[in-house]
């Protein structure tokens, strides 16, 4: 197995309040499971609005690849490739 | 159309997108906005000035100060007069372009009056600020055969996506429940009012490329927008899931409501209280309760102050109480004073 490649997580607004502002955290995850346990260490705030107690992604949310939803890959077991954007996708009320 | 609407929309007209044959569809469309807030209001000038033939607005609140910074359609008399957003909202689009046929309906959107308020329309946008009424449009547009365009907003933050039933995924398909718990909010984190536009313009754009029967070139895609910092994505919203609960399996729970329970306003404090339907006679009612507490009514709502309360009320007994979260506060001063 090669070196663990680098992604991009993009946080969107609403959810930045979560991780100090930060609009994009760079971080190494060979899947999108290995990227969420790297939040649960390292933005605890965040990782407890997007993921609930089980650990599984909460249903209002969406997480994508790139351009895809995970849904349609592989869940998050989908393994990740260096330079890939991970997308968290919340629903939003305001209007 | 007649030589004076041919000048009014020769614009538009020239735009090859629309077109003649498309400004004639436009005159003679349907369409229902649920919600006249920031988006909901910027949907009614626009497809006012667009020229679609009949508007429907619905709304069950009140014009307030903070709405004037991002909701285009009203004023400061409005706020001091304490219209509700529908009739300020049908009387300014009125002024915008008289040959429109602009209704507004103060009302909460709920199953019992749903078939009612967007059964006859070709095209809903979505201008509310709450889940609830969301999930009800969805099943009820799914249920119908009706699109609609989700819409939302918050901070400098929003998203638009369009609902095509039958051909592309619908709001339960990307987010199969709605959020539990509090969610940022306009009250609670702001909101800028060139991202409502933005949205709500992208919601337009959409509803326009349908009406005129370019379904075609709408993308089944999520557009997220950061006006403030960052920019503009658009991401393929995931294929129609055949397990959704709505546009799958055919279920629709949220029409099967009978009657709305207390709603929590998020952000705000407040609940919105409708034990059922009533007729009230606001004027016999702010007689009933001018020794108890400050009150000020209108045709079309009253205001009833006791302190820390404060509870508008409207003519078909639905009720905002302000000052708590809690419904069964909020149920209890009902009760206590609306019967």
């Amino acid at each position: 197995m090669g070196p663990t490649p680098t992604i991009t997580i993009h946080v969107p607004g609403p959810l930045r309040t979560y991780c100090g502002g930060a609009a994009q955290l760079s971080i190494s995850a060979q899947t999108v499971r290995d990227a969420l346990e790297d939040l649960q260490r390292s933005q605890a705030a965040l990782y407890r609005n997007v993921c609930d107690e089980t650990g599984k992604v909460r249903r209002h949310l969406n997480v994508f690849v790139n351009s895809d939803n995970v849904r349609d890959l592989n869940g998050v077991d989908t393994l990740l490739t260096a330079g890939d954007v991970v997308t968290i996708l919340p629903a939003v009320s305001g209007g | 159309m007649d030589a004076a609407e041919r000048e009014r929309y020769s614009r538009q007209i020239r735009f090859s997108g629309i077109g003649e044959p498309g400004q004639e569809i436009l005159l003679r469309a349907r369409v229902v906005i649920v919600g006249c807030g920031a988006l909901g209001s910027f949907h009614g000038a626009a497809l006012a000035r667009a020229g679609v033939g009949s508007i429907t607005l619905i709304d069950r609140d009140y014009v307030e100060p903070s709405n004037l910074q991002r909701q285009w359609l009203f004023e400061e008399s409005d706020a001091a007069d304490g219209l509700p957003k529908a009739v300020a909202a049908e009387r300014c689009l009125a002024r915008i372009n008289s040959s429109v046929r602009a209704h507004g309906v103060v009302a909460d959107l709920t199953s019992s009056n749903v078939e009612e308020l967007l059964g006859q329309s070709h095209l809903i946008l979505d201008g509310t600020d709450n889940f609830e009424t969301r999930y009800l449009i969805n099943d009820f547009a799914v249920c119908r055969g009706i699109p609609w365009i989700y819409g939302a907003a918050v901070g400098s933050y929003g998203l638009a996506m369009p609902v095509l039933p039958g051909h592309t995924a619908c709001l339960r398909c990307v987010y199969p429940d709605p959020p539990e718990g509090a969610q940022p909010t306009c009250e609670t984190a702001g909101v800028l009012n060139v991202i409502t536009s933005l949205v709500a313009s992208y919601q337009v754009a959409d509803a326009l490329k349908i009406l005129c029967g370019r379904q075609d070139l709408v993308q089944p895609r999520i557009t997220t927008v950061d006006i403030w910092q960052g920019g503009t994505r658009q991401i393929d919203a995931p294929p129609r899931d055949p397990d959704c609960p709505a546009c799958g399996r055919r279920q629709f729970p949220y029409l099967e409501e009978s009657l709305r329970a207390p709603v929590r306003l998020c952000g705000r404090n407040a609940v919105q209280v409708q034990e059922r339907v009533l007729v009230l006679d606001l004027a016999e009612l702010k007689t009933r309760l001018e020794p108890i507490g400050e009150v000020r009514a209108n045709e079309f709502a009253l205001r009833f102050i006791v302190a820390p309360y404060e509870m508008t009320v409207f003519p078909d007994g639905r009720a905002i109480i302000k000052g708590t979260s809690d419904t069964g506060v909020a149920r209890s001063l009902y009760a206590r004073y609306f019967g």
